[in-house]
């Protein structure tokens, strides 16, 4: 009896050890409170269990596990570490903002664990994969980066800010993080020369700052045009303080609060006339088919806020679908370098009306975009010049209205309402 | 110039506010009680659950939240300070631990994304170029009336006096036939309201999370530290000195550097004027 029970234990221990062999584990990182790092888990949540009802990936079903970074970069290396010393995870996918995935970078480069950033915007980051390719080999960002971004920023100051509002000048408001820093920088650079705007004044603040009276103060002394705002946190206080001060300048930017349906919530109301620019699909942004069906089966599923995914939500759901494309193509993800081949390679083209509206590839190394003529390995491909016929801008800027309605204001190919000041701006 | 001048007495103003609940503990409870913050905190989020989620009348969210302030510093008394009596270092470390938990309360409750508390009395004017909301006038003015009121009390009521007395010699007092434990709960409950009351203006100023309650808690240090012990008018032109001081270093200098300055004043009271610049002495 005792014999038999002994066969039966081990041979029990071999099927579960066979069963628990037979999964590809994925780890998120990211916040697990913020509407950040949810967007990316659930994006995530809603491919694998996708994935899974249609057989798993290489026959293996795939498993999600998770590491809380709190939105803090000390936090964010710990978790790091779990999902590779603890959880063993075969492929990472990121909710992170850029400081914490600047923290945890050196973790990736160590464990050499194939990584997809879907939020993280940092132009660095990329400057890493064309320096030093190899080691940077398991790393993708799906989101077009910062050069990206505040490129097709500048063409909006030149387009609507300069040609069509008349404005010259501006005071630039940012918060002190890398990404404040980068967004900072690449914007102030350009402004001048590119879109004819001069930065009067470059005001930073620290991200715990609640009281920005003297802060709008100070820009509206600078005697600038209008304010562009670098926000990604907290920044529902910063816009929400514009509104209620009624400030008498135009304010646009940078403001992650704005890209979430519950930002009119969040500031009771007090949010119109932000406008900011947004990575795509956001607010506002009309979807093609595959994205529309997307968000409503998300919103079957989940009942609590973000009541819509943010655009990283929409870059997990198609960017964790391409990782493991890419690893049924390498033969998992062991071989980084073979991982990494088969990831350059993805595609997906989605169209609307019969025009591409929305693509999720990557730029190929030594591919030199033609603006900002330099390259952006495994970055996510975009096209900075209308009529985006070779993939989707990098961003769209998108402005709430005084009655909470919001839209898309450029680029004009994606627009869906006009740009406008606050009824209190003259 | 001008800009400077009005943020800096609206400023003051609130600080002073959010200042005067904790003044009192210090001066006549004698405990450093630095879950203060969550009166100031919980008074905000009462007023916004019940003006805005709700929907009752402003004043309603308002009387709510000094109410629900006031009984939670009767019962910090009574559950905490009192069986703690004697040991300092317990009670500042429990309110300390109170304040965590009531963060956590919070979290509980009403989630930690931040929420934008709408102005109490909605508007705009600007004055010399600056914008001032009707709301933080408002807070000003408040602060005014609470502050000359509460001065009203303690010099020309017998409860007032015998607070006063308490606060200079709790074993005279009661020979003198004070009862100093009734003139600490009295104390502890016009410390929750007036918390409470600031933290509704606070939290319509900035912002209602979670965490707002640190910020005001070294406010208060920092004011009740400078001021010195007992003096109402201390607070009050600390509140104004440490008001104005952020105002400049923002409008100035940078906007990073706030809070610095006010740190450094409070290191040099501590050495140069240990019992704060309008304190009295301690035998």
């Amino acid at each position: 009896m005792t014999f038999k029970y002994g066969i039966a234990t081990t041979v029990a221990a071999t099927l579960m050890a066979t069963t628990a062999m037979a999964e590809i584990k994925v780890g998120f990182i990211g916040s697990l409170s913020s509407d950040t790092g949810l967007s990316t888990l659930r994006g995530a949540e809603m491919a694998i269990d996708e994935l899974n009802a249609a057989g798993g990936v290489m026959g293996e079903q795939i498993t999600l596990v998770t590491a809380d970074t709190g939105e803090d970069v000390t936090e964010g290396v710990k978790a790091y570490e779990y999902l590779a010393e603890s959880e063993e995870v075969d492929f990472i996918i990121s909710g992170s903002i850029d400081d914490v995935s600047l923290g945890w970078l050196p973790r990736m480069q160590e464990f050499q664990i194939p990584t997809l950033d879907t939020w993280t915007s940092y132009i660095g980051i990329i400057d890493m994969v064309v320096e030093d390719p190899d080691l940077m080999a398991p790393y993708f960002m799906n989101i077009a980066s910062d050069e990206a971004l505040a490129t097709l920023y500048i063409n909006f100051g030149a387009d609507v800010l300069k040609a069509k509002m008349g404005w010259e000048s501006v005071v630039i408001l940012a918060e002190d993080t890398a990404f404040g820093e980068a967004i900072t920088g690449l914007v102030t650079d350009a402004l001048g020369p590119v879109a004819g705007i001069e930065v009067k004044e470059i005001i930073n603040y620290d991200i715990g700052t609640v009281d920005f009276a003297p802060i709008f103060s100070k820009a509206q002394a600078s005697g600038a045009d209008f304010i562009y705002q670098v926000s990604s946190v907290n920044s529902q206080v910063i816009s929400s303080q514009y509104v209620k001060l009624q400030v008498p300048m135009a304010m646009t930017g940078v403001n992650v609060s704005a890209l979430g349906l519950e930002y009119w919530e969040d500031t009771g109301g007090a949010g119109g006339g932000i406008s900011t620019l947004s990575p795509i699909p956001s607010v506002g942004f009309e979807l093609d088919p595959v994205s529309a069906q997307f968000v409503t089966d998300y919103q079957a599923r989940y009942d609590s806020r973000p009541k819509m995914p943010h655009f990283n939500g929409f870059n997990a759901y198609h960017g964790l679908k391409q990782a493991m494309a890419a690893a049924a193509e390498a033969g998992g993800f062991g071989d980084v370098k073979a991982w990494n081949a088969a990831m350059l390679k993805q595609d997906l083209k989605l169209e609307k009306d019969g025009k591409l509206w929305l693509r999720y590839g990557f730029w190929q190394h030594g591919e030199v975009e033609e603006v900002t003529q330099r390259t952006y390995p495994q970055n996510a491909l975009f096209d900075l010049t209308a009529p985006y016929e070779d993939a989707q801008p990098s961003m769209v800027v998108i402005q709430w209205k005084e009655d909470g309605s919001v839209g898309v204001v450029y680029p004009f190919e994606y627009a869906n309402t006009e740009f406008e000041v606050p009824s209190w701006v003259k | 110039m001008m800009q400077i001048i009005i943020q800096g007495l609206l400023l003051s103003g609130l600080y002073a506010l959010i200042a005067m609940g904790f003044m009192l503990i210090f001066s006549i409870g004698r405990t450093l009680n630095l879950a203060y913050g969550a009166y100031i905190m919980v008074g905000g989020y009462i007023y916004f659950w019940l003006s805005q989620q709700i929907g009752m009348p402003k004043f309603v969210g308002f009387l709510g939240a000094v109410v629900v302030g006031a009984i939670m510093g009767l019962l910090k008394h009574r559950l905490i300070v009192k069986p703690l009596k004697g040991d300092p270092v317990a009670v500042e470390i429990s309110t300390l631990i109170l304040a965590v938990i009531m963060q956590s309360a919070v979290v509980l409750l009403f989630g930690d994304a931040s929420k934008i508390l709408l102005p109490i009395i909605p508007g705009v004017v600007t004055i010399s170029g600056a914008q001032v909301t009707y709301n933080i006038l408002a807070a000003t003015v408040m602060s005014w009336v609470i502050i000359l009121a509460l001065y009203a009390f303690i010099r020309g009521t017998h409860t007032g006096r015998a607070m006063q007395a308490v606060s200079m010699d709790q074993k005279g007092a009661a020979i003198s036939g004070v009862d100093p434990d009734r003139i600490n709960m009295i104390t502890w409950a016009i410390s929750g309201g007036l918390g409470a009351a600031g933290g509704v203006f606070f939290a319509s100023y900035t912002q209602l999370s979670p965490t707002m309650w640190v910020a005001p808690v070294i406010i208060s240090v920092a004011i009740v530290i400078v001021g010195g012990i007992g003096s109402i008018i201390g607070t009050l032109i600390v509140a104004h000195i440490i008001g104005f001081l952020e105002i400049i270093v923002v409008a100035v200098w940078a906007p990073e550097l706030r809070g610095v300055f006010t740190m450094l004043l409070i290191i040099g009271v501590l050495i140069m004027r240990p019992q704060g610049l309008f304190g009295r002495e301690e035998h």
